[in-house]
């Protein structure tokens, strides 16, 4: 289960939904939680209860939340205990805290809910520069190609592979990463020839 | 009539190590003829189909080789040459370039300014055509070889060309995929250009072959006769298709001596 | 055959900063140089890069994500993985790595939820302009200056400027989070610059050892020194500009170790009259300007381990006159 793969829980009642709508709706949250006073506030509700109130609506199961939130958590953590080392710092660290959580949250809901083609959609209409709508798109579609490569190549490598030394593997990944750019050029002449074939100027 | 195709005395030479792809390779393809082009691995073969399309040599010759359907292919009408010829590359994931199928199968009629409605007719009608309908909002890594293979050929014909070219159409597909892709090349009208090395799809579908060997055209003729040339065969790297060695399809097979 | 994925970006270690840490005014202003190293970069790859090789920019940006998946094991278990940018650029030239590490940034938050939205702008800056063009900037210099074997003298220069751009990055990012009061500079200067001179030891062995790979099996995707130079004309200067820019925003106000520049700062910023009150003044300053001296020694010594790290990754792993040795595992 994964954004990647938008269509397995695309029956979500906000998957419907217009993406202008969601991406504008995350973005006001988010931008109104970064906004909020620096320390514990009751104000956080807001926030708080508005995506408590969305998340049925998203059909997120709480695994998933729950291990995407311990992820960014590393991070978060490691900001957060870096601010602590002031006076008075409790009110930043738990404000912090409790803000980029929050955030992280309403990021979750957004990509649970929205392929991420139909936020290339809104860029566009949004007239984001075509060069990187169009980098954006060969992208998005070649991701799972280049995944697929890239595996084979480890699991050929792997299965050559008999005696470990850090520095070797090392090494083999570095040829695997070297492989993986050259055949990502050659990849992309010939989808340059194709794209001419069909008539693309 | 003039032939859908027509290749004077093409050569090629690749301009990064200097290898001459293709030397001085003619022949010719009538309206609605098949031919397959044979030769070994590194024959010059996917440098010829790219020509066929214009997308070789990077500078367009002084002197045109190759004319399509009369119209000498030039710099001048490149745009026509590449609607008018088909061309299926060999890896169908270097030619769907789209988030789902029914932009990909779109790309091409929107070069030529097909819109709106007609434009989704247009898909949903070349998506029937290959087995493929209510495959438009499908993602192009979701699909089968086969079915990517598919859609790629719908995307083609979207263009409405009057020649295909078909670099390898059956590699990488399952006995059930070729028989059904076989099938699907066969209901389609206009002419018709195959490499491969899949003899038997060659001896089903084409009614006369080139081979190519090192850049160099070293025979054309009718399909059986010229598969049926073992010493032939093997000269160039190729072999006797099977369904060529027994009288019957289902006798004993002669040994090959 | 359809693909199953576990995408997930399994672990973070990079400097993506979340929501919730920098402040509007940082926000607003990394935003602001970010956008416009992106806009210069759309501006000089417009100029530059032909038709041909547009679908590269999508394929690079796959390729650099692809490549961040791979974890590259480091002592006791634990692992990290690369980040790109300089590899990019050296690569794909700076203007065009910039907007691929932008591209990859928007889709780890976008797709992902990987990196803040609000924050988008501030990576977009530390990550996809200062890591990118600083590393690039060191690149460039060591290959033109450094008289080794051709070969030899790129792997150093790649593996000494992804070390670079990384902690370059870090800093900016440092630089940042302090701007926005949320860290104060002596903690957050020092945790993120030591760190980061270490991760990026990572970095660039793995981004000198690429960038050989890649030269020994198609070299000529690997631009040479000379041909690809980095001029007034493909934007040096303006990106030198913008760097600069976001060093004296974020950075400068608070690497001056002298008491006086910080208070009238904080003064400035309006920043809560507590931390400067009378009992702390006796003990905080001093540690800062400590703090900051002793980092700025620690990154001076850095710089020349990793210079001469980088010198003998390139002699141990370039054989001399650059006769590709024989490598039975380079195929595939």
């Amino acid at each position: 289960m994964h954004p990647l793969e938008l269509e397995s829980h695309g029956r979500a009642p906000l998957a419907g939904a217009s993406s202008r709508l969601k991406l504008l709706a995350a973005l006001g949250i988010i931008t109104l939680t970064a906004l909020l006073p620096r320390r514990p506030h009751i104000l956080y509700l807001i926030p708080a209860t508005t995506l408590l109130l969305l998340w049925p609506f998203c059909r997120m199961p709480l695994g998933y939340a729950v291990r995407r939130l311990l992820v960014a958590e590393m991070f978060i953590l490691g900001i957060a205990l870096l601010s602590l080392v002031r006076p008075a710092a409790a009110p930043i660290f738990f404000s912090s805290l409790i803000k980029s959580n929050l955030c992280v949250f309403s990021m979750l809901l957004l990509t649970w809910t929205t392929p991420f083609q139909d936020v290339l959609q809104e860029l566009r209409r949004l007239r984001f520069p075509a060069v990187m709508l169009t980098t954006l798109a060969l992208m998005y579609r070649y991701l799972p190609v280049l995944g697929e490569e890239t595996r084979r190549m480890s699991r050929a490598r792997a299965s050559r592979t008999f005696a470990r030394r850090r520095l070797g593997t090392w090494q083999s990944l570095a040829l695997i990463i070297g492989q993986l750019f050259i055949r990502s050029a050659d990849r992309a002449e010939r989808i340059y020839l194709a794209m001419c074939a069909r008539g693309w100027k | 009539m003039s032939a859908a195709v027509e290749v004077r005395k093409l050569s090629y030479q690749y301009p990064q190590h200097g290898r001459l792809a293709l030397d001085q390779v003619s022949f010719s393809v009538g309206e609605e003829e098949c031919i397959g082009v044979l030769g070994p691995n590194g024959a010059g073969k996917s440098t010829l189909l790219l020509h066929l399309n214009g997308l070789l040599p990077e500078h367009v010759a002084p002197a045109p080789s190759i004319w399509i359907g009369g119209e000498p292919i030039g710099p001048k009408n490149l745009d026509l040459v590449r609607q008018r010829v088909g061309l299926l590359f060999q890896d169908p994931d270097d030619q769907l370039i789209s988030a789902t199928v029914l932009e990909d199968v779109a790309f091409g009629p929107r070069q030529l300014g097909v819109e709106g409605a007609i434009l989704k007719a247009l898909v949903g009608q070349c998506l029937d055509q290959v087995g493929l309908s209510g495959f438009e909002d499908r993602q192009p890594h979701r699909l089968s070889h086969g079915e990517k293979r598919r859609v790629c050929l719908a995307g083609v014909l979207a263009c409405k060309p009057s020649v295909l070219v078909l670099d390898e159409p059956t590699s990488d597909l399952d006995p059930r995929g070729r028989r059904e892709f076989k099938a699907l090349l066969q209901s389609l009208p206009g002419a018709k250009i195959i490499a491969t090395h899949d003899l038997e799809l060659v001896v089903d579908l084409c009614s006369r072959v080139i081979v190519l060997d090192e850049g160099k055209l070293v025979a054309e003729g009718a399909t059986r006769a010229l598969l049926s040339n073992e010493e032939l065969m093997l000269a160039h790297g190729l072999e006797k298709p099977h369904s060529l060695m027994h009288r019957h399809p289902h006798g004993p097979a002669s040994p090959v001596s | 055959m359809v693909w199953s994925c576990d995408w997930e970006p399994a672990e973070h270690k990079q400097m993506h900063l979340p929501d919730g840490f920098l402040d509007a005014k940082t926000a607003l202003l990394s935003s602001g140089v970010g956008v416009a190293g992106v806009g210069l970069a759309l501006r000089q790859v417009g100029n530059s890069v032909q038709s041909r090789q547009m679908p590269m920019l999508g394929l690079g940006a796959a390729f650099v994500f692809a490549a961040q998946m791979l974890n590259f094991p480091i002592a006791g278990g634990t692992s990290g993985h690369l980040v790109g940018g300089v590899l990019a650029a050296i690569l794909l030239g700076p203007s065009a790595a910039v907007l691929v590490m932008t591209c990859v940034l928007i889709v780890q938050c976008l797709m992902f939820a990987d990196g803040g939205l609000t924050a988008l702008g501030a990576n977009v800056f530390n990550m996809a302009v200062v890591n990118v063009v600083g590393g690039y900037f060191v690149f460039k210099l060591l290959r033109s200056v450094i008289r080794m074997e051709q070969h030899r003298a790129t792997v150093f220069a790649a593996a000494f400027a992804g070390w670079f751009g990384t902690v370059l990055g870090a800093v900016v990012c440092a630089g940042e989070l302090a701007f926005s009061n949320t860290v104060p500079w002596s903690i957050a200067f020092p945790a993120m610059a030591n760190v980061h001179m270490l991760v990026g030891i990572g970095e660039g062995l793995a981004t000198g050892l690429i960038v050989l790979a890649v030269l020994r099996a198609r070299p000529q995707l690997v631009p040479s020194g000379r041909d690809a130079g980095f001029t007034l004309r493909s934007g040096a200067l303006g990106y030198g500009l913008l760097i600069c820019l976001g060093l004296t925003l974020f950075v400068a106000p608070f690497a001056c170790p002298w008491p006086d520049s910080l208070e009238a700062i904080g003064a400035r910023l309006g920043l809560p009259s507590q931390t400067t009150a009378a009992p702390l003044a006796g003990y905080r300053f001093p540690l800062i300007g400590s703090a900051t001296v002793a980092t700025a020694v620690a990154g001076a010594v850095g710089t020349i381990i990793a210079f001469i790290a980088a010198y003998a990754l390139a002699r141990a792993v370039v054989p001399v006159f650059g006769a590709p040795k024989k490598d039975a595992s380079t195929g595939t």
